[in-house]
């Protein structure tokens, strides 16, 4: 293990170093060393962890990634297909192989074109549907992927892949690969915070945003609607009393005094110095974090900006605001899933659904991209733009359409990435991927890069074998860089 | 040992290569890698101090101490040991009176009439369980997006609780979860025992069945490898293993043991005498109500088919086909992926009745009261791994483990590196079976040989791990190259054989590592002992370690202070109260707090929700075989102990009960808290602590009782309560 070295963890024998990394982890490295340096002047600062160096000078500081839950079709939004509109209503052409649908059926269903207008748009004439009418302003910010494909079929598999690198469960996300390998330098709040716009889950829950195989301390911490988003930040009711901070900070210095004490025999153990640690953290969190979830604080343009004021688009534009404002604290990894549980899955109804989600989030997202822009924050923030996989060209129940994890759209803004420019193509009706295929390892691997990380690198061993972000694969896509 | 010719070389070895080729090897890397020789035994060696050493374990640590010219520490107090010893067999407090027993008890057997009283206590198994689900990623849900409850999955957690209680001999253990069908297939607990292979993640209504039938078989495999031989074997799935000699045909030929396999949800966990009773009484029930089950079939037959019809379209044409076979007509592998549809299938069929216009629909239900009103009560399920018949599907070399590149047919076999192969001949000793291939059961009696390289070493090792914190090998779910040698590899070996020679007793092993001196020791060190200049990480075991208490212990713990702890065993799991807005895979609590309130090992184990307590404090996710839980050290565990309602409430009740019994006497009140949390008598100045803590509290709360339940809070939040000496 080493500063831009190979980044390697064993799951055995447990240095002082892990531990008091592992102590921080998602909750500030950097607040957790200068902790220690205070309370325990024993510990020589330089056995302290300080954020991870990366492996080479990354553009992005921070991630936020809007997930459009459900899988939004890339051939209504960003990739216009006219083969497809004069093929509307026609079965699949024979020179297309039959693909395997989540359906079934859906593999011979008619073709459905798309209803939308499409324009080009900005300096770089990036195509942008009437459905983003908002977005398409930014245009020239986006780097767009039109190539994507994943594995999965199913919601569940695809949106697993689209966090973990692999279908099944059981391996850590990305934002926990990025925590394990840069650290965070938020001071007291969590290294990576999820944000859901609706009370249901995406599919598979809390696993999207775990750590698999990886200490627990590299999870995300999804935010909860209210003054308290953490888990525990306060205790459940007044009638405990112990809401009351006096009545707390006195209970808590009898612990740690209770804890020092029983350190004074035991100086050896680092565990326990980390947990005394972890007390203080905790304690400078209560009052962190209902601080950045207060938008109060925010002036009404900034709130108009991000749609905060109308209630079509007021679910998304609290989350897109709180994703600026962790940012801005330092907080290394932001998820927002946009129609959480699911709701851009346009089985039925691609017009219907798409109208109502696409305007939900449409000028959140432009919101947040100009918001970042004008505070010089997009620079170093990696926007990332896309669902766990697109739909079919192929209709659904007349109306709607299917997964297709062959071909789909994704896009990233700001650090690191080029602004304007396109990589990839799906084929004539929006099918299959044909062009600068990107896996979805293939973007994990360029979102590493962006921030300093080489995905072959970063490993981290487990029962035997080191395991890497990208699994197996990925590619960075050079093309995308800036 | 990391090259590919140390691998060839031991597959030429092995199959008899040219003497030659052998030759071009270095002859330092022809030593067989350590773990894949037998163990022998040596005798424990001679050591200068022969007072200190209680048993041959002790002989080889100081040995080892000795050659390192370190010295082992002294041993710990009584009330240390006795919290250290209860918590390591059982996972709970020592009680008031199991206290004053011990500590007054000074005959030179006190010790070991304690350890004989905790290993017979049914708390021991609920204690070991949790290590082995660790290890057998045990779940009561599918995972994936359903995450279905699983109604027959407890019934394994029972079964392994009950099996390290009885001391099931160890190889008797792997024998009937592997192939407990085969060996024993009048015994309901050896059916229940092959649920084992039936914890893997899954999802049921999975369009690619092929995909997830290859999946399964990954995962079994695998887990086989981890759990039992202590292998990386999963390395080998995609190509050759990197660093072991192991073979991507290893893989597979380790696969094909189970290739066979016919996962069955609602098997009867029943004896035949049982079965047969059963099977008479459906068969009268059949007859007496033909009439109404046809009536009801014709009722729904129409929406029945036109479900299933819609419901078999969304399949790809070979699983359609396999489908469409008839049963006797299928290949075994379309009897496998026939099986994975009907699931689905049948599913879907089973919505018809809700289906059917109204009057059609109360037509329905009135037929059904009437037939289910005589319908003899099922016999108990269980979900198992059985195999489809006496046939397997042939098991391919799949390149790069993917599916939908099958190679050569491969047959099954034991990993060449590590001799025979019994595989071919598996069927030879069951003596007639016809309804499974016999090959589980040939895999077992292979692991269960004692001169098996692997199988003692690696469960002795997991005990070790359990009451020393880290094992001999510290990488107890790889023995290979990658992980760590043995730091004691004479005494893991003498451990395994003895183990063996001792009818594979689980209780005499643990008998034994705890009233070792090793085990004795304190763990206290002062920071300037010059032992840690040496050996600062403990390899050498100059101490015993601390330990953390896990979020279950700390739990069952909580319960226990508060006299909450519901001992009932076996069952439906619990669900406890959540905290809100945990999203859509949250339970529902149950009604009665005392069903809430039964040990951490029968909470509901949801894979999409993961009880937070345990999830704060490192429960592993699930998915994965875990042999052994990382520990990390987070703000997330603070503001839980300091903030959830369960360590609140627990310690509400705990601190009335406290001044219920001792309410005019506050120094016997703190004291009593701190023995009952700490496990220990509390020093003048602790009491004296508590007694400034107390005044301070009560002027700025303004209660005296509340000042009380703080101070309780603040002992269960203080590292005394977490960590144990």
């Amino acid at each position: 293990m080493g500063p831009a070295g190979l980044i390697r963890h064993r799951e055995s024998p447990v240095s002082r170093r892990d531990f008091l990394a592992r102590a921080g982890g998602g909750f500030g490295l950097l607040a957790l060393a200068s902790l220690l340096e205070r309370d325990a002047a024993a510990v020589p600062a330089s056995a302290l962890q300080a954020p991870s160096v990366p492996h080479f000078p990354g553009k992005a500081k921070s991630v936020i990634w809007l997930f459009m839950d459900g899988g939004p079709s890339h051939i209504d939004l960003f990739d216009p297909k006219p083969t497809l509109t004069k093929l509307g209503g026609k079965p699949l052409p024979g020179t297309f192989k039959r693909p395997v649908t989540a359906m079934g059926r859906t593999a011979y269903t008619p073709l459905l074109s798309s209803k939308r207008t499409f324009q080009r748009h900005g300096q770089f004439g990036l195509w942008v549907s009437d459905w983003y009418p908002e977005i398409a302003t930014c245009a020239d910010d986006l780097a767009v992927l039109n190539g994507c494909w994943a594995d999965g079929l199913n919601h569940v598999g695809s949106i697993c892949q689209m966090n973990t690198g692999d279908t099944l469960g059981g391996r850590p996300c990305l934002g926990a690969w990025t925590l394990y390998g840069l650290g965070s330098v938020c001071d007291n709040l969590p290294g990576y915070v999820v944000l859901l716009d609706y009370p249901e889950d995406p599919p598979g829950g809390s696993r999207n945003w775990g750590t698999g195989f990886m200490p627990a301390n590299y999870q995300g911490t999804r935010f909860r609607d209210g003054t308290t988003p953490v888990l525990h930040l306060a205790p459940p009711n007044a009638s405990h009393g112990t809401n009351d901070s006096a009545r707390q900070r006195a209970k808590l210095d009898f612990v740690q005094e209770l804890n020092r004490r029983h350190r004074e025999l035991r100086r050896d153990d680092d565990d326990l110095e980390a947990r005394i640690a972890a007390y203080e953290l905790g304690f400078k969190m209560q009052s962190a974090a209902p601080d950045v979830v207060d938008l109060a604080q925010e002036t009404a343009a900034t709130k108009r900006l991000y749609g905060l004021d109308q209630k079509a688009t007021e679910r998304m534009a609290r989350n897109c605001l709180l994703a600026r404002r962790l940012v801005e604290r330092g907080v290394r990894f932001v998820q927002i899933y946009c129609g959480s549980g699911s709701k851009w899955d346009a089985h039925t109804d691609v017009e219907g659904n798409h109208s109502r989600y696409c305007r939900e989030s449409d000028r959140p997202i432009t919101g947040l991209l100009k918001d970042l822009k004008r505070r010089g924050l997009l620079d170093s923030t990696l926007v990332i733009w896309g669902g766990e996989f697109g739909r079919t060209p192929m209709s659904e129940s007349g109306k709607g359409r299917d997964h297709n994890p062959y071909g789909f759209t994704m896009w990233l803004a700001g650090g690191g990435v080029k602004r304007g420019v396109v990589h990839g193509a799906t084929d004539d009706i929006g099918l299959y991927a044909v062009e600068g295929r990107t896996h979805v390892n293939d973007v994990h691997a360029t979102i590493l890069h962006c921030l300093g990380l080489d995905h072959r690198r970063l490993t981290y061993l487990y029962n035997g074998r080191d395991e890497r972000a990208t699994v197996n694969g990925g590619n960075v896509v050079t093309e995308l860089l800036a | 040992m990391r090259h590919a010719a140390v691998v060839a070389f031991w597959i030429l070895a092995f199959t008899g290569g040219a003497a030659a080729e052998k030759e071009a090897v270095p002859a330092p890397s022809r030593a067989k890698p350590w773990a894949f020789t037998s163990p022998h035994k040596s005798v424990p060696p001679a050591v200068a101090d022969e007072g200190w050493a209680a048993n041959s374990i002790d002989r080889f640590i100081l040995a080892k101490l000795q050659s390192a010219a370190l010295t082992p520490s002294g041993a710990a107090d009584k009330a240390t040991l006795l919290r250290r010893v209860t918590f390591d067999l059982t996972g709970l407090l020592p009680t008031p009176q199991e206290q004053t027993a011990f500590l007054v008890d000074s005959s030179p057997l006190a010790f070991e009439k304690l350890v004989d009283r905790l290993l017979a206590s049914p708390a021991y198994g609920e204690r070991m369980a949790l290590y082995w689900l660790d290890l057998v990623r045990y779940a009561e849900s599918d995972g994936f997006k359903a995450d279905d409850y699983r109604p027959n999955a407890h019934k394994y957690r029972d079964y392994v609780i009950r099996a390290f209680n009885e001391d099931l001999p160890y190889d008797a253990f792997l024998r009937q979860q592997l192939a407990g069908d085969e060996f024993e297939p009048d015994n309901p607990q050896a059916l229940i025992a092959t649920g084992l292979h039936r914890l893997y993640p899954d999802e049921y209504n999975a369009a690619n069945l092929e995909q997830r039938r290859q999946e399964i078989l990954d995962d079994v495999t695998e887990v086989t490898g981890l759990a039992f031989l202590g292998l990386t074997i999963g390395c080998a799935r995609c190509h050759d293993h990197k660093f072991d000699p192991l073979l991507q045909t290893d893989f597979f030929r380790l696969q094909a043991y189970f290739a066979a396999m016919n996962p069955g949800d609602d098997m009867p966990a029943a004896n035949a005498a049982e079965r047969r009773q059963y099977d008479d009484q459906l068969a009268k029930w059949e007859s007496a109500t033909k009439d109404i089950r046809a009536d009801m079939d014709a009722l729904t037959a129409a929406k029945r088919t036109a479900l299933r019809k819609h419901a078999l379209e969304k399949f790809r044409p070979e699983i359609q086909e396999a489908v469409l076979t008839p049963p006797e007509k299928r290949t075994p592998y379309q009897v496998q992926i026939a099986i994975l549809a009907e699931k689905q299938l049948v599913r879907e069929e089973k919505t018809a009745p809700t289906k059917l216009s109204e009057d059609d629909k109360k037509r329905y239900q009135e037929l059904e009261k009437k037939l289910t009103a005589t319908k003899p009560a099922p016999l108990p399920g269980a979900a198992v791994l059985t195999d489809i018949g006496p046939q397997a599907p042939p098991v391919h070399l799949l390149g790069g483990g993917d599916w939908r590149r099958p190679k050569e047919v491969l047959q099954p076999g034991v990993p060449v590196i590590l001799g025979d192969d019994q595989g071919s001949d598996a069927r030879k000793d069951l003596g007639g079976l016809t309804r499974t291939t016999g090959r589980r059961a040939a895999l077992a009696r292979w692991l269960t040989r004692p001169e098996n390289p692997l199988t003692a070493r690696v469960i002795v090792n997991r005990v070790w791990q359990q009451h020393f914190g880290v094992g001999l090998v510290a990488t107890p779910n790889d023995f290979g190259a990658q992980g760590e040698p043995p730091t004691h590899p004479e005494l893991l070996d003498w451990l395994a054989v003895d183990f063996v020679e001792h009818g594979w007793s689980l209780k005499y092993l643990h008998r034994m590592m705890v009233l070792s001196a090793t085990f004795r020791q304190t763990s206290v060190v002062t920071h300037d002992d010059p032992r840690l200049a040496k050996d600062k990480e403990n390899k050498l075991l100059w101490h015993a370690r601390r330990r953390r208490m896990e979020g279950e212990a700390i739990r069952d713990e909580l319960l226990q202070l508060a006299g909450d702890l519901n001992p009932r065993m076996y069952g439906p799991s619990a669900r406890p109260k959540l905290p809100g807005g945990l999203g859509s895979y949250a339970w529902k609590p149950d009604a009665r707090p005392e069903d809430q309130n039964r040990r951490s090992i029968y909470v509901f184990a949801k894979r999409n929700l993961r009880y937070p307590l345990f999830d704060a404090f490192d429960l592993p996710d699930m998915h994965n075989s875990c042999a052994r839980r990382v520990r990390t050290t987070t703000a997330p565990q603070a503001l839980l102990m300091v903030n959830s309602e369960l360590t609140l409430e627990e310690t509400q009740r705990w601190s009335a009960s406290l001044l219920k019994q001792h309410g005019g006497d506050e120094r016997a009140l703190l004291a009593e808290a701190y023995r009952a949390a700490w496990g220990r008598p509390a020093s003048e100045t602790e009491i004296q602590l508590g007694v400034q803590f107390l005044d301070r509290q009560t002027s700025l709360v303004g209660s005296r009782d509340a000042a009380v339940a703080d101070f309780c809070h603040a002992l269960v939040n203080a590292n005394e309560f977490i960590y144990l000496d």
